[in-house]
């Protein structure tokens, strides 16, 4: 390379035009090497503690709630005639609601050249992984008879009985299961390169050994690099049609059947926003108070947040405007039924859920039109969660107050969970958390060799890029 | 060590026959053959020692290998094998037998076939061979199979509460029926309930003539035998009235539910059914008058009614006597009641002259019943609709001059026979105190109940299908009761501990039953028309009727004397006990059946409640299911408050039979005890009692939450005269059509019904039902539906296959609130609930063709057959629970916990609770073996019996041979619940065959779908109710209120162009938008 006289004057760019730069304080490479391996090296700093105990407590209570129910019956939770489904299913479509994101960022907003995906698209994939986990635990455990489960699978056996491939509950089985298997590899293909930078960086034997079986002999050869980017690419391809089925079949489930308040044909892009716009809440809890424990301040900057904060407003929006949507069409459908299931969500005995979801998902994220709510982290942090509570009462209202109150009054009922129903979901917390932590701890949470690519210095029109400063060492 | 055979001895003489010519010369070579057990050239172990040793290394493996499995609680399931020591004639293993008998009430008999499997008794059904009945029952008869099976029943003998050996008891009576002997009866009385057995009453004789000194009282808590005396009053000779709503144009009810909790209701409700079906536009129905208190059954039916306490209603009856012109009444205040009505009524009456019919209820004093007597004579019913046939007299209630002889002692000597007077006595007779007068309490019970401790010594009874009997129907047909089981806990028949008593030679029931048709029948050919009477289950039929019999003027004029009570108000509440539906007097109380079938009015289960009318709770301050003390004469008691549409103000109505101290693991402290606060002289109903709210919240599982249709035309109904002028009314109703596209996925079945033979559905007559519950039961011993309990029922999680919805309907302009936008509660505090119709809807699984449910179910469990069923396969349902979401009507039910396994109060406990094995052993008896029982985690539901299907269609194939005619004829099976209606309401058979009745029952006018507009095509349809209001009366509406509600939501239905397929839609083939779907 050649050796010359940089100038370190910049050339001259439109100040409307100029973007903040993805890496803020012109950290160095090695910065970035250091600090964010540094997060999964040497002690757990004490807020960790803090937070994995009890989130590791809440996951023994998932499972001791887990065999109380499967050896109990599913009557310990709150379902029943007429609401079959309770939170068993809202949870189950919340939690794969907030596993959208990850694969969103990682893959759609990597096919459209969104550099500023890199930051966050480590953890967000982690996030989905463990979402879809907790999501996954429901259907499997909700059913009736959990021992009979692999029905459900297409199986061939002696008395050739298949799947009733006409249900949308097979469909999910795939669509979700195909989902997992492609993030967890689109993950982990995305972690080879930084798992080679922890087995360099590792100081011990166990470490070694085990970061190195992980990272399949990588060595930031120029050909593995060739195949890296390709097969990255492939995968991103393959997962982008995953991020719009996964939900839109979920959102089958109750499309197909004929009840009012289930039977529309808006479900699937609704639910597609709506699971993005939960996804982006989570990352943004996440990542909001993360960014501060773990000095991440110039990975994770004010833009990312800002950038995240305009997704979320925007998928809020088509969320409300589906809600409009169902409103119409159920009026303007004439059929008295419709009209009735719609009305009763709004006025009825849950009109403080329909309320409640209207004001979390529709009216609260508009507060992001307002720079100044983007940029305060305290208002971010408590508006992504409160687009959390909201889709939670999407599903909720969905569900729960579709079937409570349907054709015929006799049937008529009001569903209430019972404490293990509750206790069910806080364990999914735990779950959450312990494997997120657990993530945190020993995996490298933002993709360094992919932030570094987009650091200042790495653009070669950069003043600083291209080339070494001087007297620095190898990025 | 080998077992040599022995020695074969040779024959002396004669022939000799040899195997060989080896034998023939005994060579030693056939020695050896002869002996050995293998072949030449197999090994053989034939050192004995060896052996053993191997045999006790084997044993010692196998007892390791035992504990092994044993230890780790590996093991198979213990079954004990009971095989037929011998083989009785004619039984075919795993093919049920069905044996006619009759189950016995207290004043008068249900003639029944009760199936048997295996030797026990699994199923009831009522006999279908019986000349004046079509196979229907009641619930009491259907469930009475789990009381036989109920494991709180007495099952030993105990002296001073400590079991004694079956004989030292029977040795005690013997011993007793000398000592009274001894002194002719002195000191003895007998405490019997009513009952309708001729040998009883021979053998009742006998003991009187034998101890002339004996009293024999007989105790009923409900009085069910005043119909009996009351006509017998009035007609002066000892008859029983047969009311003949069959040939009734109109009838009044002063205060009778005679549909509901009146004995024989299972006849009513045949006649009176019979007399509101109609075909064709152009029939006639009957009309039905109800002045009442409660709102009953029989409310619930009525095309006008009257709410009126029940102290009010002979005033009313008064009124409408003098009216009908009945000579000689007195004059009567007739402030509060609503003249007008009583006067149109009256004259409705005056216009079917010979063709109505007025009916007293059991709670009203004899006052009422002679007046409507006296009106029945008026109005030229005697004889036509009121048959009057000569009967025995009947008693009146006993307890009280026994208790009366008790204190005066006396009584040395008390011999209870079934009744339990310690719970059913009224509270001012203080009759625990009373019977502890007598030395000696001799009691023949079912159950170890509250009368158990007091008495002295107890016998266990048997049920009445383990014993052999006779008895009376009500109207005077002679029946069998037959055994179809031994004793299963020893238990004693009455007849048999009464001949024991009275120490007669023959003491065995079967005799004694023989003796008495010996007397009864006088047959020319005993044997021979023995075996036919047991055959058949009854000889004869009902008594004919005596004609026209002359009224009594005086007994009428001095009976109605007394006619007039004082009114009821907020702070003089009137208190009303009735007999409960479920429960009856509190026999049923350990009955799991009845304890979880719904009444069919509050559909309250598992409770009794304070029923009060909206103005009366708003009055005192009550809300709903909050606990209130009523005191009434210084007696308290506390009951949950329950706010009853349609009932009269200032009423209290408490349902009898709940609050049981002792009655078993099911029935125990379930409700509140009505008998507390009963008094003795009135003991029906009472004024003057207070009510004071706790603000304490009493939670009641109530199985049907809201009330209102919301103007849904899923009940339809239509006045008389509407149904004529728009014989087409039903499809009026239907919503805008579908726009017919062809399916993405042609309907396998329409290619099926092609070729099958049989094609099943069903048709149910609304306007036959009454909403009385027996199929429900039916259904429940059919099809081993278990309970659940009162804590799961308020869950929304009973498992009944078959449910009765019930709807309030009001008048439209009055429900003005929008209420259906809140909670459920907020029902009890609106107005319009004041008086409201009532409409009854059977619901079970519709068999749709195009089922939304089978779609869904990602495993196909839930699948259709080529006959059009709608088919539940257990073994694959892993309990997605997907397939009920989507069923419209919400009839699919889920296992949400091991109800056959566990026992109710410990559900939650999970595998840490289970039923004890005894009781599981017992339970498993009463089981249909030909229904899978489920497991928890299964969706189940109405299945269209198909159980029964299949064994028709066997029976059918075995009988056609090779003729091929392999097509199952209607009407030679139908369903459990089919088979119980007594109104014949629902009809199940071959739509496929267009001659089946209910092919043709689905051709009428009336018939409907219901959500036709989903378009999933249910096989099960429903005839729409018609009612025949009078157009002169005050409280007259133009249309059924369900109907006005439909009119002020979705517009009138008969205005031209209304309606989705009526006039318009198929003639014209418009496509409206598609509704809903």
């Amino acid at each position: 390379m050649a050796e010359g006289v940089i100038s370190m004057t910049p050339p001259p760019v439109p100040r409307e035009l100029e973007r903040p730069p993805l890496v803020l304080r012109q950290r160095s490479l090695g910065w970035i090497s250091d600090h964010i391996a540094g997060i999964a090296e040497g002690k757990a700093p004490l807020w960790w503690w803090c937070a994995f105990v009890p989130s590791f407590l809440m996951f023994l209570l998932l499972i001791a709630m887990l065999a109380y129910q499967i050896s109990t019956g599913v009557g310990v939770w709150g379902n029943h005639h007429p609401t079959m489904w309770g939170w068993d299913i809202i949870n189950f479509v919340w939690w794969i609601g907030i596993g959208h994101a990850g694969t969103l960022i990682s893959a759609i907003l990597f096919l459209l050249r969104q550099r500023w995906r890199t930051a966050v698209n480590r953890a967000a994939e982690a996030m989905t992984i463990f979402a879809v986990m907790c999501a996954g635990i429901y259907p499997a455990v909700h059913v009736g008879r959990v021992w009979f489960d692999w029905y459900l699978f297409p199986i061939p056996n002696s008395n050739g009985i298949w799947p009733q491939f006409r249900s949308p509950l097979m469909w999910d089985v795939f669509a979700v299961s195909t989902y997992f298997t492609v993030s967890v590899l689109f993950w982990y293909m995305g972690l080879i390169p930084d798992l080679a930078v922890m087995r360099d960086r590792a100081k011990t034997r166990l470490r070694q050994i085990v970061y190195g079986l992980l990272a399949l002999g990588w060595t930031g050869g120029n050909r593995q690099w060739t195949n890296y980017e390709k097969a990255y690419l492939i995968l991103a391809g393959l997962s982008t049609p995953l991020v719009l089925s996964v939900h839109s079949i979920v959102s089958l489930d109750f499309a197909v059947s004929q009840l009012p308040g289930w039977h529309t044909t808006i479900f699937p892009p609704y639910f597609v926003a709506g699971a993005i716009f939960s996804g982006f809440g989570m990352v943004l809890t996440l990542l909001v108070p993360l960014r501060k424990l773990c000095h991440l301040e110039d990975i994770i900057t004010m833009r990312h947040i800002d950038v995240m904060c305009k997704v979320t407003l925007a998928t809020g929006s088509i969320v409300g405007y589906a809600y409009a949507m169902e409103f119409f069409i159920a009026w303007y459908s004439g059929s008295p039924y419709e009209r009735f299931a719609f009305l009763n969500r709004a006025l009825g005995p849950y009109w403080w859920g329909y309320w409640l979801m209207l004001i979390c998902n529709v009216a609260v994220p508009q507060l992001f039109w307002f720079r100044s709510v983007r940029q305060n982290l305290w208002l971010v942090f408590v508006i992504s969660i409160l687009v959390n509570v909201g889709m939670w009462f999407e599903r909720f209202v969905i569900i729960v107050i579709s079937l409570h109150r349907e054709f015929l009054p006799a049937n008529w009922g009001y569903y209430m969970p019972t404490w293990v129903d509750v206790a069910t979901f806080l364990g999914t917390f735990g779950l959450f958390f312990t494997m997120f932590l657990l993530f945190m701890r020993f995996l490298p949470m933002i993709a360094i060799s992919e932030v570094k690519g987009v650091t200042p210095q790495a653009d070669p029109h950069h003043p600083l890029g291209g080339a070494k400063p001087k007297g620095g060492g190898h990025g | 060590m080998k077992t040599l055979p022995p020695p074969c001895p040779e024959p002396e003489s004669g022939r000799l026959y040899w195997r060989s010519l080896d034998q023939l010369a005994r060579t030693p070579e056939f020695q050896q053959w002869l002996e050995r057990e293998f072949p030449e050239g197999a090994s053989e172990w034939q050192d004995p020692v060896s052996r053993r040793h191997f045999m006790r290394i084997m044993s010692a493996s196998f007892l390791l290998a035992g504990l092994g499995l044993a230890g780790s609680g590996c093991r198979r399931p213990e079954e004990r094998l009971m095989p037929f020591a011998q083989h009785p004639e004619g039984y075919v293993h795993g093919r049920p037998e069905y044996y006619a008998t009759a189950m016995p009430t207290r004043t008068g008999a249900l003639p029944l076939v009760v199936k048997a499997h295996e030797g026990r008794p699994i199923k009831i059904e009522g006999n279908d061979r019986y000349p004046d009945g079509n196979g229907g029952t009641d619930r009491w008869a259907q469930a009475s199979i789990l009381n036989l099976y109920d494991p709180d029943r007495a099952r030993r003998i105990t002296h001073q509460g400590q079991t004694v050996p079956r004989q030292e008891g029977l040795d005690f009576l013997t011993g007793l029926a000398g000592e009274l002997e001894n002194r002719r009866g002195r000191g003895l009385a007998i405490l019997a309930e009513p009952g309708t057995s001729p040998s009883r009453a021979r053998l009742r004789r006998e003991l009187q003539a034998r101890w002339p000194e004996a009293g024999w009282y007989e105790h009923d808590p409900l009085d069910l035998a005043v119909h009996r005396r009351a006509a017998s009053l009035a007609f002066g000779r000892p008859v029983q009235p047969r009311f003949r709503f069959d040939r009734a144009r109109v009838v009044v009810s002063l205060d009778c539910d005679f549909l509901g909790t009146e004995d024989d209701a299972f006849q009513h409700i045949r006649r009176f059914s019979q007399s509101r079906k109609l075909e064709k536009p152009e029939d006639t129905i009957s009309r039905l008058y109800v002045l009442e208190a409660l709102l009953t059954l029989t409310g619930a039916q009525a095309d006008h009614r009257l709410r009126l306490p029940a102290s009010q209603i002979g005033a009313a009856a008064l009124v409408l006597a003098r009216s009908c012109g009945v000579q000689g009444l007195p004059e009567v205040p007739t402030e509060g009641l609503w003249l007008a009505w009583l006067e149109e009524c009256a004259k409705d009456l005056v216009a079917h002259r010979g063709r109505c019919l007025v009916v007293a209820g059991h709670r009203q004093p004899m006052a009422v019943h002679v007046l409507a007597h006296a009106m029945n004579h008026a109005l030229g019913a005697v004889g036509e609709t009121l048959e009057l046939v000569p009967a025995e007299p009947a008693s009146e209630d006993g307890l009280a001059p026994l208790a009366q002889a008790l204190r005066q002692g006396q009584v040395d000597t008390l011999v209870i026979l079934g009744a339990n007077p310690v719970y059913t006595a009224p509270a001012d007779l203080d009759w625990p105190e009373a019977q502890q007068k007598a030395r000696l309490v001799v009691r023949l019970g079912y159950a170890e109940d509250e009368t158990f401790p007091l008495c002295h010594w107890h016998f266990p009874l048997a049920h009445y299908l383990e014993s052999w009997g006779d008895a009376r129907t009500s109207d005077g047909a002679y029946l069998a009761v037959q055994p179809l089981i031994q004793p299963l806990f020893g238990g004693i028949s009455e007849l048999e501990f009464l001949a024991r008593l009275q120490g007669r030679a023959v003491t065995s029931p079967y005799e004694i039953v023989r003796e008495t048709f010996q007397a009864e029948v006088r047959p020319a050919n005993f044997e021979e028309e023995w075996k036919h009477f047991l055959h058949d289950g009854f000889r004869g039929g009902p008594a004919a009727s005596l004609g026209r019999l002359a009224l009594q003027e005086s007994a009428v004029r001095q009976a109605v004397a007394l006619v007039t009570l004082p009114k009821p108000g907020p702070d003089r509440l009137e208190v009303i006990w009735h007999r409960d539906h479920s429960l009856d007097d509190g026999r049923y109380a350990n009955n799991g059946w009845l304890q979880e079938l719904p009444d069919p009015i509050t559909k309250i289960t598992w409770d009794n409640a304070v029923l009060m009318s909206w103005r009366t709770a708003r009055d005192l301050g009550v809300k709903n299911s909050e606990l209130v003390e009523i005191t009434l004469g210084g007696r308290t008691v506390r009951g949950p408050a329950w706010v009853q549409p349609g009932m009269a103000d200032y009423v209290l109505g408490l349902a009898l039979g709940y609050g049981r101290e002792r009655a078993g693991r099911v029935g125990r402290r379930v409700g509140f005890n009505g008998y507390a606060l009963r008094p003795g002289g009135h003991p029906h109903f009472a004024v003057g009692a207070t009510v004071k709210g706790t603000g304490r919240n009493y939670v009641l599982a109530c199985t049907q939450d809201h009330w209102s249709l919301e103007g849904r035309p899923i009940i339809r109904e239509a006045n008389l005269e509407q149904f004529r002028k728009h014989p087409d009314f039903v499809k009026r109703l239907d919503l805008h059509p579908p726009p017919v596209v062809a399916s993405l996925y042609p309907n396998p079945l329409d290619r099926e019904k092609e070729r099958a033979l049989h094609q099943w559905g069903m048709s149910i007559d609304l306007n036959a039902c009454v909403g009385c519950s027996a199929c429900v039961i039916a259904c429940q011993s059919e099809n081993n539906i278990p309970i659940v309990g009162k804590d799961q029922v308020r869950r929304g999680r009973e498992m009944h296959w078959m449910r009765i919805d019930r709807y309030y309907a009001g008048p439209p302009e009055r429900q003005k609130d929008k209420s259906v936008w809140r909670r459920e509660e907020h029902q009890w505090r609106e107005s319009w609930i004041e008086q409201v119709q009532v409409v009854m809807q059977p619901m079970l699984c519709q068999h749709c063709e195009a089922a939304p449910c089978e779609n869904v179910c990602p495993v196909n469990a839930t699948v259709h057959d080529h006959e059009g069923l709608n088919v539940m396969v257990y073994n694959r349902c892993v309990g997605t629970r997907y397939c009920s979401n989507n069923c419209p009507y919400k009839v699919r039910r889920f296992n949400f916990f091991d109800y056959n396994k566990r026992p109710l109060d410990g559900l939650y406990k999970g595998p840490f609770a289970r039923r004890p094995q005894e009781e599981l052993d017992l339970v498993k008896l009463v089981k249909n073996p030909d229904v899978t029982v489920r497991m928890r985690g299964v969706m189940e539901k109405c299945t269209y019996c198909i159980q029964r299907i299949e064994q028709a269609k066997i029976a059918r194939k075995v009988q056609a041979r090779d003729s091929g005619a392999v097509e199952v004829p209607d009407g030679t099976f139908t369903t459990a619940c089919a088979q119980a209606c007594p109104a014949g309401a629902i009809v199940f058979g071959n739509v496929a065959d267009p001659n089946s009745r209910v092919s043709r029952l689905k051709r009428q006018l009336r018939d409907y779908t219901v959500l036709e507009f989903l378009n999933i095509k249910p096989r099960t349809t429903y005839l729409a109710r018609i009612r025949n209001p009078n157009p002169a009366m005050p409280d007259y509406y133009e249309m059924p209120l369900t109907l006005a509600e439909y009119t002020a939501r979705s517009g009138d239905p008969f205005a031209a162009g209304h309606g989705g397929s009526g006039a318009r839609g198929h003639a014209t083939g418009a496509h409206a938008p598609a509704g809903g779907h």
